[in-house]
């Protein structure tokens, strides 16, 4: 093909391009064929199979926004709907306030101008973000497992062995304790964003500061702060999208049913067990996809209160 | 209103040795312009100066007082940086009245001396602005301003017109020249560009390789240069060199051979013997000289230069030398033909096999 | 100056070798235990494996009674093909959306933009009823073609940005000599956007390698479950075994400790390399 274009006459192959690009064509064809047909067409089918409800025969006929209503109101579904909301909440409290306080901590020590050995600090503290969450969730449930008493006898040897308790098997410490672990995990995301922020700022601009008098309080909160609000924006919503779709974690320790008592259940887990169902109830594919859909209203919330809200005040700094 | 004096300092980064043993002292109100290569250590020199780069060894000292373990805030000094270093999240007001904040000066205060300072460098109706907002030369200005505002006992400017275009930085040129006769304050101000030290300067320091080479008023350096590498980074085009070799000595001079031709120069006794190697230094603007007792030197054009008032003319001599001759503007010259370039005994510069200038320093030049 | 930062430089280093304790400490801890006996792993978990408690039993079990190097090799195919997939035909759509002004252009730069920020697990219910007509369910295929289309929109963003920084005129100083268009992208633009690649390879190899939910929906059985789905499957049948459980789980991170430690350097340049804004 490009043989074609190079040894015919330049003047009518440039004319012949600009009236019919075939080449732009050939080149976003592959990639808009592949996302519209797995991606994007599911969605928009999820959202179309959650207006209908299906019988015993697989028939399916449409009801409206029924689903909805049933997810809502109906004790069955409502309890449970608004338990894992609740819990998806406390889960992506703890990962902000925690996961993300550390990861600007650690994003702030790292940053320091000629720290020895940063690069070998950096790796190591990556590390455990790119093993899989099921495998963390596992090695996580061997160490804190009273059999094993690993996390006792550490406990013990600082003096704080009196506060080991089986954290993952109590309702009341169950969803704390997952989301630390998943806390524990992800803590080299924000830290790697915040990071390259803080590097972007220019020297000078810090020197001007110190100049001016201000001193590392006032130049982290006058200069520093307002300068990487912007990734700090980013580093919400992307926690809040991966915290409003996580199911790996507790799917791997505690299972499809989130116990004790559905106390680590949160909106991935449920859309799991509605869909394929669990124990005695069967599965639903139109529920599962209200659920879904449930699921994609939150996120989208969240996306636009981001995109018009939050990161529209927050002008990016080009140095 | 203060001057600063630094004695023996030396600063190293690891097993580098960035600068050694600088002496020197800044007078009050004068303007001091640090120049040399990239990497000659005068930025470092200037930040030692303003506290954000601990020293080595060595004292620093500002209107008299030890201010090696003071932060830069209370040395009395203001900065003015290379990319400006505006805040950029911050008005133009608030860039100015940002280090004021810290000094705890009352807001009307804060006020009068933002304005004024706006005032003098024509901000007033950019005030709100933000920087990204503004034009080079207006950031340029605001980063002034916040050096003003401070009002310091020494200014400090890192490079701050070569992010400026060539109109914008003569400008920008002369407004500092100005803002330093009227404040009268102490000012050091690091370059690499010889024409801008030339402009400002009080007094030149040229640094190499982390060692003061030279200091002095623009004129001595470029009349009595000290060395080969002053010699060569003072002067527009730079100074001609010629490999030349002594033939005999007198009482009054030696006669040194060069580039096919021979000439009696003064130089002080002793400074040379017999068969010595030397180098030659003749600026181009002193090679088109048809007056009486001058060397003539025949070689072939390579290129030229119209300037309009001037005319250089690059050639190469006879015996192999690349030189510039910087004629009057109606030079008829031609590529490729030949040329003949004149020099006079007076203007010639004689350097040892070291390098060190061996003219006598009080021989007085065109 | 010099004097007063000294200690507090400690406290800093104090404080990032504690985190990093915290942080590859329970890694550590596993990869040491799954070497020792079970008697061992009691009494002196966090003693390194010697020569009277060293033993390779868990791993014997784990390879009598799975099938790992299957699972390896399915993770293997489908991360690799995805990966190759993604960076082909996202270069291509980056190329296209960047270098050419074309009547909605925007438009599909926001369209493909929507993958980035909705995860395309919550169309599940309808994937796996386009697969099951497909009849690609238990295929690696149906696993592919969900990954690709899952890493594309991130990848288009990153190569785009990549791509923007490619100076224009070396794709004018070929359009003067006559070359395709094609390959203008072919041999100019591909080799040039190598440095990218492992940008985005951060970002979409690892979450397809790690990933338990569309192995879990698409591909559960028939010997097509990758390691991620392998090693839930496994350690929930012998989750009594302690030998095995550690031995398996230690050989699903071995692979992936391996190419960081290799690579690390470029995933963490490409990571704080700004490339995502």
């Amino acid at each position: 093909m490009s043989d074609i274009a190079a040894s015919g006459v330049p003047v009518e192959s440039t004319a012949q391009r600009s009236r019919f690009p075939v080449h732009i064509l050939v080149f976003l064809a592959p990639a808009l064929v592949i996302y519209t047909a797995f991606s994007i067409y599911p969605l928009i089918d999820t959202i179309r199979l959650s207006l209908y409800a299906g019988d015993e025969t697989g028939a399916r006929y449409f009801v409206g926004l029924g689903n909805f209503t049933t997810l809502l109101t109906d004790p069955v579904w409502a309890d449970q709907f608004w338990n894992a909301l609740r819990n998806n909440l406390i889960f992506f409290a703890i990962h902000m306030v925690v996961q993300n306080g550390i990861g600007l901590g650690l994003a702030m020590l790292l940053s320091l101008p000629h720290l020895t050995g940063g690069s070998v600090y950096r790796t190591l503290l990556f590390l455990p973000t790119m093993l899989s969450v099921v495998i963390i969730g596992f090695i996580w449930q061997l160490i804190l497992n009273p059999l094993w008493g690993i996390a006792e006898t550490l406990l013990q040897a600082i003096g704080l062995g009196s506060l080991f308790g089986p954290w993952l098997g109590q309702e009341s410490t169950a969803l704390l304790t997952v989301s630390l672990i998943s806390v524990w995990q992800f803590v080299g995301i924000p830290m790697m964003l915040i990071y390259a922020a803080l590097i972007n700022i220019p020297d000078d601009l810090l020197d001007a500061a110190t100049v001016d008098g201000a001193g590392p309080f006032s130049v982290f909160w006058f200069v520093r702060l307002p300068l990487i609000l912007p990734t700090l924006g980013v580093v919400s919503i992307l926690t809040f999208v991966a915290n409003f779709n996580a199911f790996d974690l507790i799917y791997a320790i505690k299972g499809a049913l989130a116990g004790p008592n559905f106390s680590t259940d949160i909106l991935g887990t449920f859309f799991y067990r509605t869909f394929f169902g669990y124990q005695l109830q069967m599965g639903s594919p139109t529920m599962g996809a209200t659920v879904a859909t449930a699921m994609l209203v939150i996120i989208l919330i969240g996306v636009l209160i981001y995109l018009f809200g939050v990161q529209r005040r927050l002008q990016r700094h080009t140095f | 209103m203060a001057d600063v004096s630094l004695h023996s300092i030396a600063k190293s980064f690891g097993t580098a040795e960035i600068l050694r043993d600088i002496n020197l002292t800044v007078d009050d109100g004068e303007f001091v312009v640090f120049v040399g290569p990239s990497g000659c250590g005068k930025s470092t020199l200037l930040r030692i100066i303003a506290g954000l780069e601990p020293v080595s060894g060595g004292e620093i000292r500002i209107g008299g007082r030890r201010v090696n373990e003071m932060p830069p805030a209370e040395r009395k000094i203001a900065m003015v940086f290379q990319s400006y270093a505006l805040y950029p999240h911050m008005s133009v007001y608030k860039n100015m009245a940002f280090g004021l904040k810290f000094a705890k000066t009352n807001k009307a205060e804060v006020d009068r001396r933002v304005r004024q300072a706006a005032e003098i460098l024509k901000l007033s109706a950019l005030l709100d602005r933000k920087p990204r907002e503004l034009s080079g030369g207006q950031r340029q200005r605001v980063a002034i301003g916040r050096a003003i505002v401070r009002e310091p006992s020494v200014f400090l400017f890192d490079e701050p017109l070569s992010n400026l275009d060539a109109a914008l930085r003569v400008n920008t040129r002369l407004e500092i020249a100005k803002l330093h006769r009227d404040l009268g304050a102490t000012m050091i101000y690091v370059t690499h560009d010889q024409v801008e030290a030339m402009t400002l300067a009080s007094k030149i320091v040229v640094l190499n390789h982390g060692r003061i080479e030279q200091v002095g008023a623009p004129l001595e350096l470029y009349r009595h240069p000290r060395n080969l590498f002053v010699a060569g980074f003072i002067g527009s085009p730079r100074m001609n060199f010629i490999k030349g070799q002594v033939l005999g000595l007198d009482d009054t001079g030696a006669t040194i051979a060069f580039a096919g031709a021979q000439a009696e120069v003064r130089t002080r006794l002793g400074a040379l013997k017999a068969g010595d190697e030397v180098t030659i230094g003749v600026r181009p603007e002193h090679m088109a000289e048809r007056a009486a007792e001058t060397i003539a030197l025949q070689g072939r054009i390579d290129a030229v230069e119209r300037l309009g008032e001037a005319s250089f003319v690059y050639m190469r001599l006879d015996g192999g030398e690349d030189v510039i001759v910087r004629a009057p503007g109606d030079e008829p010259a031609v590529p490729g033909e030949r040329f003949t370039a004149y020099l006079s005994r007076e203007t010639l510069y004689v350097f040892d096999a070291a390098g060190q200038a061996v003219i006598p320093t009080s021989r007085s030049m065109l | 100056m010099k004097a007063n930062v000294r200690p507090s430089r400690i406290a800093v280093h104090i404080a990032l070798i504690l985190y990093t304790i915290l942080a590859i400490g329970p890694i550590v801890l596993i990869l040491i235990n799954a070497f020792k006996t079970r008697r061992a792993i009691f009494a002196d978990p966090l003693g390194f494996p010697d020569a009277r408690t060293f033993t390779t039993i868990g791993f014997d079990r784990v390879f009598s009674n799975s099938d790992f190097g299957l699972y390896f090799f399915n993770s293997f195919t489908v991360t690799i093909v995805s990966l190759g997939l993604i960076i082909l035909i996202g270069a291509m759509a980056a190329w296209a959306l960047t270098e050419y002004r074309f009547w909605g252009n925007t438009l599909l730069s926001l369209y493909l933009a929507i993958g980035i920020m909705v995860p395309i697990r919550l169309g599940s219910v309808s994937i796996l009823q386009m697969m099951v007509e497909l009849n690609l369910v238990n295929t690696l295929t149906a696993l592919i073609l969900v990954y690709v289309a899952q890493g594309l929109p991130l990848a288009i963003l990153i190569l785009g940005e990549f791509i923007q920084q490619i100076p224009k005129d070396l794709r004018d100083a070929a359009r003067c000599d006559g070359v395709s268009e094609y390959r203008i992208f072919g041999s100019i633009i591909l080799p040039l956007i190598r440095p990218a690649i492992a940008t985005v390879a951060v970002f979409t190899m690892v979450p397809i390698w790690n990933d338990l939910w569309f192995p879990l929906i698409l591909a559960p059985g028939d010997g097509k479950q990758t390691v991620t789905l392998g090693v839930q499957q496994f350690i929930g049948q012998y989750v009594t075994d302690w030998n095995a459980v550690l031995a398996s789980l230690t050989l699903a991170i071995a692979p992936i400790l391996v190419l960081y430690l290799l690579f690390s350097r470029y995933l963490v340049r490409g990571l704080t390399a700004g490339a995502v804004k």
